[in-house]
């Protein structure tokens, strides 16, 4: 049986979100890993975009930053800043964006996302980079999102929210304003987490192999349906070889 | 008078376009295209009370911090990404409320600049709604009384005009004085030729009052003149010139060279405690009277160890860490 890290087995599941011929946001660090071995892969066809402008980038080496010229290579076009933002919000007429990808420091029941900072606002125990183009991304198109399972992490309220996920259920984002897109799944190095259709709140859907769902509820700060959860197909070994050649 | 030469030293353009109490706009984004040799300037002549406009700031915004220039950051951003991945200056002054700040996000703060570049008195978009940037504010209604360089309020909330239905947040125009850009090529009339990605450069160029641009090189006007649809600003917006070869240095700089990426490291571990960035400052900065020092301290080996190889517009196998 192939052997896998944490890491790698985060990487196939973020790569099993991109279907063949997705265009898909992505940020640096592993949705980069999960996307490039989606396009050495199972979707050849995938499109990249980067919040920097960088449209259909075609990385030869894991760039640092989505402003990184590794990504700049062989891509369609290198826009303004501006013109992504139009290109985010007008997306939605003819489903231009198919997927983006967030992370967060905690994470709520509903998907709400906080990348700003820990404790108050005004006097914050952690302050983090803030929003960066998750906010933008989290508006306007379906998300995964990639987190570090921890019971601090995934909680009950968030202490800031940066990025809008389902709001606080069914009707949330109406209230909000917001158009009917919302994070669609949670990748962790435990497992995958889904959103019900009806209530919108968050369900176990995936434990990786060797992760019980015990060991999930340990590090969940907060109640989540396990009656729907299965066991994650484990990687091939052909994905292994071509993930630990990208990596 | 525009075209007029522009060219001056960066000591010359910093003390006429940077003064205590403006706002500034730096372009670039988090580790590409960062005006590096111009932040250095600012600090070496000791400007205070700065009031900055981040955008995707990185290392350049941190600095300035760390070194004491200002007073108000307008943020969205800011990191050195893959090296440091919140900047610890910054950090450090929001946990200890020792600057004044603001929360945006990066698709609504370069939409702002676009406003200004466009000469717009505010800008409507659907972004942020319902997230906590509507409703927690950094800078209270009653402290921008006292900072006209800040817009009365964070933002507005409102309907649409024409479709009451529908919620908008309205977001003020940013008063930016001076706007600082590195491109490749200018010439001494100001007319910029820029390689790779633009990201807010031309919307702060524009927007602000005041531009400087820092170029690798200064060419002639007939070079850029022979095909002017590659050019992205005139001669009309500038107004002043700086010729600083590597003046992004360490971030990147597209068709010549790839980031620094120990320099990176090395920033990483200096931002980490008040101590280690003083000595920072006083080695890279203070330390080193202009461009032409710092790119002599840095080594000739080193420079093009990090040029760009042709065909990749990086340099591949680069030490990163």
């Amino acid at each position: 049986m192939a052997q896998w890290t944490t890491k790698e087995m985060m990487a196939v599941a973020l790569a099993r979100q991109i279907n063949d011929g997705m265009t898909c946001i992505i940020g640096t660090g592993l949705p980069l890993t999960g996307a490039s071995l989606a396009k050495n892969t199972t979707a050849p066809n995938a499109l990249l975009i980067f919040e920097s402008g960088m449209i259909d980038g075609n990385p030869l080496e894991l760039p640092t930053s989505v402003s990184d010229l590794r990504i700049a290579r062989n891509a369609s076009a290198l826009w303004p800043q501006y013109r992504y933002f139009g290109f985010q919000g007008n997306s939605r007429k003819k489903n231009k964006i198919d997927l983006g990808f967030l992370g967060g420091a905690q994470i709520d029941p509903y998907g709400n996302l906080n990348s700003t900072s820990i404790g108050d606002y005004m006097h914050p125990k952690s302050r983090f980079t803030g929003s960066g183009g998750a906010n933008g991304i989290a508006t306007n198109v379906n998300t995964v999102i990639i987190m570090q399972h921890q019971k601090r992490r995934f909680c009950e309220k968030v202490d800031y929210v940066t990025s809008v996920g389902w709001g606080d259920g069914p009707d949330g984002r109406k209230k909000l304003g917001l158009p009917e897109v919302g994070p669609q799944v949670v990748v962790t190095e435990l497992g995958i987490m889904r959103f019900d259709e009806a209530t919108r709140r968050i369900y176990l859907a995936e434990y990786f192999p060797g992760i019980s769902i015990e060991q999930i509820m340990e590090n969940t700060g907060f109640e989540m349906d396990t009656s729907r959860a299965v066991e994650a197909e484990p990687p091939s070994d052909e994905i292994l070889a071509v993930l630990k050649r990208l990596m | 008078m525009n075209s007029a030469n522009k060219v001056m030293t960066m000591k010359e353009a910093i003390s006429k376009y940077v003064h205590d109490g403006d706002c500034l706009a730096f372009g670039g984004f988090v580790t590409n295209k960062k005006p590096y040799a111009a932040v250095r300037e600012i600090i070496r002549q000791g400007r205070k009370d700065l009031y900055i406009e981040g955008g995707p700031a990185g290392g350049d915004v941190d600095m300035l911090i760390g070194a004491g220039c200002v007073k108000v950051y307008l943020n969205s951003y800011i990191a050195n990404s893959g090296f440091t991945q919140v900047c610890r200056r910054f950090r450090k002054a929001v946990e200890e409320g020792t600057i004044l700040w603001e929360d945006y996000s990066l698709d609504v703060q370069p939409i702002m600049y676009h406003a200004a570049a466009l000469g717009l008195p505010y800008v409507p978009v659907k972004n942020m709604l319902g997230s906590s940037m509507i409703e927690k504010w950094g800078i209270s209604a009653e402290i921008r009384e006292k900072h006209p360089k800040l817009a009365s309020r964070k933002l507005i909330v409102t309907n649409n005009p024409f479709n009451p239905d529908e919620q908008v947040c309205l977001l003020p125009t940013p008063k930016i004085d001076t706007a600082i850009i590195h491109v490749q090529r200018a010439c001494f009339d100001g007319t910029c030729r820029i390689d790779g990605n633009v990201f807010v450069d031309i919307d702060i160029a524009m927007g602000a009052t005041n531009c400087i641009i820092t170029c690798e090189e200064l060419v002639s006007d007939e070079e850029l003149r022979k095909e002017p649809w590659l050019n992205q600003l005139p001669n009309l917006v500038p107004d002043a010139v700086v010729h600083v070869p590597f003046g992004a240095h360490p971030s990147q700089c597209t068709n010549y060279y790839d980031y620094d990426g120990a320099f990176f490291v090395m920033y990483d571990n200096a931002s980490r405690t008040d101590e280690a960035f003083k000595e920072y400052l006083d080695e890279w900065v203070y330390g080193l009277e202009d461009n032409d020092a710092y790119i002599n301290k840095l080594g000739a080996a080193r420079l093009s160890n990090l040029h760009v190889k042709p065909g990749f517009g990086y340099v591949p196998g680069l030490k990163r860490r």
